[in-house]
């Protein structure tokens, strides 16, 4: 992961295996090669057909295909199957199943996020009552800093376009950072549904982690692009995030920064159980992250 | 690093790339020089391409870690997507039409 580039917008074409290499090709034959192997996460917009071949290919380099919508408002992701690692998952679900364990991962979660400590005896659901009062206010002075009028966080997706430029802007920034969220995730062997402060959704986890990022830098810009009305506001989000990613080495920080948040619930990862028996065909060596099926 | 590959250009061209650089392969010159010389070498290149054409790539800040242009004529064309720079290889144009 820490060595990828962040991710790509494929918009047009049809993404196939050439020679071995992986390419989209226009309607005019024109051929682009993608170097799928240093590359977190290719986001796929509306106007892409995979071949079978390609999303092989993607699934063996260990890169995430996501597949978004409009802008990247996000659709659905596949291209990494996830739960390699059962050892990962176990400890993930043991540390989510245990209401001491997990109080521990929410606090050191918050702990991140705020840059102090959460208040003393509080619940789970208290401490999410918090951080959400905490985060509407932290968008008003954010978007007053940007000088925009807000009037709050808008997610419904069905109505995008009545959605207004601020909202936009976060949305596209967002999903820029759930992609490689979810390709840190899924390459450090853990379940992307298990979730400590969300739970319930498919991605509960990568929304967790992405939080801990989302305020540093992504979320002021989003703003600021925003109150400078660009033509094609998506566009320099995408630019502006791709700029943050790689002056802040996010990708060099996702993965330990999942390790250390997950270490707060005090519970050792789960050793082999003394009836079991080791794999008859041994895993063999490779260069990729652990949670990466080769 | 820098790295200068160099596709139906003069002799001299090729001579004179070789005073900075060292020709591992015929046309592939590899070197480490600053962003002076560099832009020093590729005014050379525009003044004595003719009908070759060329592409330099360098070690810089961006997010893949290099950058690179290219001048003259060449199937393959760098295309930006959305801040990366990728390479699109266009089709063998039909003589007959």
């Amino acid at each position: 992961m820490k060595e990828r580039v962040s991710m790509v917008f494929v918009e047009k074409g049809q993404i196939d295996v050439k020679d071995g290499a992986f390419v989209v090709i226009d309607e005019t034959g024109v051929r682009t090669h993608i170097p799928v192997g240093s590359i977190a996460c290719i986001m796929l917009e509306p106007g892409t057909r995979v071949s079978h071949h390609a999303v092989a290919l993607a699934a063996r380099a260990g890169t995430l295909l996501v597949w978004v919508g409009e802008a990247g408002v996000r659709l659905y992701a596949a291209g990494q199957p996830g739960g390699a690692r059962s050892d990962r998952l176990l400890y993930q679900a043991k540390l989510a199943l245990d209401d001491a364990a997990r109080l521990k991962v929410v606090r050191k979660m918050y702990e991140i996020r705020f840059g102090e400590k959460p208040p003393e005896r509080r619940s789970v659901e208290q401490l999410r009552g918090i951080e959400g009062a905490r985060v509407r206010k932290l968008y008003q002075l954010l978007a007053k800093q940007a000088g925009i009028e807000w009037k709050g966080r808008n997610y419904d997706q069905t109505q995008w376009d009545n959605s207004d430029a601020a909202n936009r802007c976060i949305s596209a920034a967002t999903a820029c950072l759930y992609g490689i969220s979810e390709a840190a995730v899924l390459a450090a062997g853990y379940a992307p549904a298990i979730g400590f402060i969300h739970t319930g959704k498919p991605l509960s986890f990568v929304y967790d982690i992405a939080d801990l990022f989302k305020f540093d830098d992504i979320i002021p810009h989003a703003f600021k692009v925003a109150a400078k009305n660009y033509p094609n506001p998506e566009r320099e989000v995408r630019l502006m995030c791709r700029d943050i990613f790689r002056q802040t080495k996010i990708l060099k920080k996702i993965i330990p920064t999942i390790e250390e948040v997950l270490s707060a619930g005090e519970i050792e990862l789960p050793k082999p159980f003394e009836e079991a028996i080791a794999p008859a065909i041994p895993n063999t060596e490779n260069i990729g992250d652990v949670g990466h099926r080769s | 690093m820098l790295v200068i590959v160099v596709e139906n250009v003069p002799p001299r061209l090729r001579g004179r790339l070789a005073v900075w650089l060292i020709e591992i392969r015929a046309g592939v010159y590899v070197g480490d020089l600053s962003v002076k010389v560099r832009d020093v070498i590729w005014s050379q290149i525009e003044q004595g391409i003719e009908d070759g054409n060329a592409v330099m790539a360098w070690t810089t800040n961006t997010e893949s870690g290099f950058d690179f242009k290219t001048l003259g004529k060449n199937r393959r064309l760098p295309v930006e997507l959305d801040g990366l720079k990728l390479v699109s290889f266009y089709p063998v144009e039909d003589d007959e039409n």
